[in-house]
């Protein structure tokens, strides 16, 4: 049941298309940038008949949600809106910027919707309320219930008509959860909480899934055999798959940026070191032949280099690894306790988590070393750092609020934003890749 | 068939629990371990000096011999090991995995239990407590498990009989978020498994 869902979920396309020329990005929105002002407008319902399924103001919410996520943009509230957007116009000339400027609205998303059976059609457009001119004009179909789908994609192009680059608004964090039991099950959500599903479902304990390199399966481990081993879950066939069940531990498995090899730490009487598995999960080489812990390998964007954590110096510490000359060096030399590493997407920066006193906390750090910046600072635990694609966000694991839940926070450490909210603990968060 | 297969497990499971269960201390004569190490250590010497009289007795329940950590969690049991248990827990330093002194005392008990007992074949579980990273904890349980059963080999116990697994964080016996509770989780503990049927 739980697989059947996940197939029709993944199985997915949207059509897509401008209905006016793109312009040059504006660069006006990031870190340290003043919040941009912007107005998001209730779809306006062009069919016959009742909104039937409230997508008018859903896809508002949806859009809202993603630029108040980012960080850079304030989103004006929606009871200040002066006009009606059923009765206003969408499109430039067929209504008044001004109901928009008083406001105080330098953006403007308009939009219309109508809904023929299954299949809904959006328009959306972005207009410079300052400059009275359209920016950006889309026109998507699909199906009615993705309609947060269409809203993610159109926050998508908002974000690289600010920026240059793409929004991450259709990716995924998969995640363990223990939903209250006392089980440890794989999820999949939306960054907004939609589209929640379990993926596993075996009642034991599954950990670290990671994405692969397509974003079509996760790899993780578990322990429903006994025997911690490492499993491939298909989302689209909702194929499960042992991928390496070697007796002891198999663990952190992350595939290579080029698809083709998957670093993981294996254990043989005790002792475990890192190793590349090939595509079927057999053993390419060994990268470690230490008697120490070495674990929770991460890549190097262009896949020459692994940063991961080995005691061998005496405390946990991270270390990074050139694949082709297999020399090693140490990255960390403050604190000790450091571990969880995540090599960000532009390659400069690796995510970490910290001791300090008693507690947890996430730090960043050059690849050449230096002076660690902290992102997290408080009276709780802060751990398992996953980069968004971009490189400009972190989701993360908290109990600030008592358990643990997932945050999100940009690369800065400001904004950090709560987004699950289970019953359970939430934990090792993996964002995906850029989905389609 | 995997039904079945199951079914005759935990049948397995049951009666390797009455065989082994028989050479145990009965409940009512031991006193409770409290989880600090030194006492418990005391505790399993009682146990080893009353071995000798109660060899005879019969009907120990199950709790004598503890399921394995991910039995009872799938159980819904405690994963506590019962104070009744021959073969007592041994506690480890945060993000250490050397031995201390008194978990060679408990081991040099477990391992006379094991000489008297020498069809049973033992599982070493290595757990840890909550606080860091659950992949780099999974991988100090194994190392755990491993120093407790490499000290058993060097006491005499056939490394055949011995098999580790890690839990790391995963499978604590108390939750709190205190000194006390989290010096509990830092064990490795020993539990009786059945032959296994070849597959």
């Amino acid at each position: 049941m739980i697989v059947r869902s996940l197939v029709l979920v993944f199985a997915f396309l949207i059509s897509l298309c401008d209905v006016a020329l793109a312009q040059v990005s504006l660069e006006i929105i990031g870190p340290g940038m003043p919040k941009y002002p912007m107005a998001v407008s209730p779809l306006k319902h062009v069919g016959t008949g009742r909104d039937p399924g409230k997508y008018s103001e859903g896809i508002a919410d949806a859009i809202v949600y993603d630029l108040d996520l980012s960080g850079w943009f304030r989103v004006l509230d929606r009871a200040a809106y002066i006009e009606n957007p059923q009765q206003s116009g969408d499109t430039l000339g067929s209504f008044d910027f001004r109901d928009w400027s008083t406001i105080g609205a330098v953006g403007l998303v308009k939009g219309r919707f109508s809904v023929q059976g299954d299949e809904i059609t959006v328009e959306l457009r972005l207009f410079d309320v300052s400059q009275a001119k359209e920016i950006i004009g889309k026109r998507y179909s699909g199906r009615a219930r993705d309609f947060r789908r269409i809203a993610h994609k159109f926050a998508d192009e908002i974000i690289k008509q600010f920026t240059g680059i793409q929004g991450v608004f259709n990716t995924r964090i998969a995640y363990v959860s223990t939903s209250g039991g006392r089980f440890k099950e794989i999820h999949v959500a939306h960054l907004d909480g939609s589209e929640k599903y379990q993926v596993t479902n075996n009642r034991t304990i599954n950990l670290s899934p990671s994405w692969t390199a397509d974003g079509k399966a996760i790899l993780y481990t578990s322990y429903k055999d006994r025997n911690p081993s490492l499993y491939l879950f298909d989302l689209y066939s909702g194929k499960d798959v042992k991928f390496s069940a070697r007796t002891g531990l198999n663990l952190g498995g992350k595939w290579s940026p080029d698809g083709q090899t998957v670093a993981v730490s294996l254990e043989r009487g005790g002792n475990t070191d890192i190793y590349l598995l090939d595509r079927s999960g057999a053993i390419v080489r060994r990268l470690t032949d230490a008697q120490s812990i070495d674990v929770s390998p991460s890549w190097s964007p262009d896949g020459r280099q692994l940063v991961f954590v080995s005691d061998r110096g005496g405390s946990p510490q991270l270390y990074i690894l050139e694949l082709a000359s297999g020399t090693t060096r140490r990255l960390t030399y403050s604190g000790g306790y450091n571990t969880s590493p995540a090599w960000s997407p532009k390659g400069d920066k690796i995510a970490y988590i910290s001791r300090v006193g008693s507690r947890f906390s996430i730090f960043t750090i050059g690849v050449g070393g230096g002076e660690p910046t902290r992102l997290t600072n408080n009276s709780s635990d802060n751990e398992d750092p996953s980069w968004s694609p971009d490189g400009r966000f972190v989701v993360f694991s908290s109990n600030r609020a008592g358990r643990y839940h997932l945050y999100i926070m940009q690369a800065s450490g400001e904004n950090q934003r709560r987004l699950t909210g289970s019953g359970g603990d939430d934990t090792k968060p993996s964002w995906s890749p850029r989905l389609d | 068939m995997k039904v079945q297969f199951k079914a005759l497990r935990y049948f397995v499971v049951a009666i390797a629990s009455l065989l082994i269960g028989g050479c145990a201390p009965s409940a009512t004569t031991k006193p409770e371990a409290p989880p600090s190490a030194s006492s418990s250590a005391a505790a399993t010497e009682g146990a080893g000096t009353q071995r000798q009289g109660e060899g005879q007795r019969g009907g120990a329940s199950e709790s004598t011999v503890p399921p394995g950590s991910l039995d009872a969690l799938r159980q819904g049991k405690s994963t506590a090991t019962p104070s009744t248990s021959p073969l007592q827990d041994i506690f480890f330093d945060f993000d250490r995995y050397d031995l201390r002194s008194d978990a060679r005392d408990t081991l040099r008990t477990n391992a006379d239990w094991l000489k008297n007992n020498p069809s049973a074949r033992i599982e070493i579980e290595g757990h840890c407590d909550e606080r860091g990273t659950n992949e780099y904890n999974l991988a100090l349980g194994a190392k755990r498990a491993q120093s407790a059963k490499d000290y058993l080999v060097t006491l005499g116990v056939s490394a055949e009989r011995l098999s580790t697994i890690s839990y790391g964080e995963e499978i604590p016996v108390c939750k709190d978020q205190t000194e006390t509770c989290w010096r509990r989780n830092r064990r490795a503990r020993f539990v009786v498994i059945p032959a296994r049927p070849a597959s």
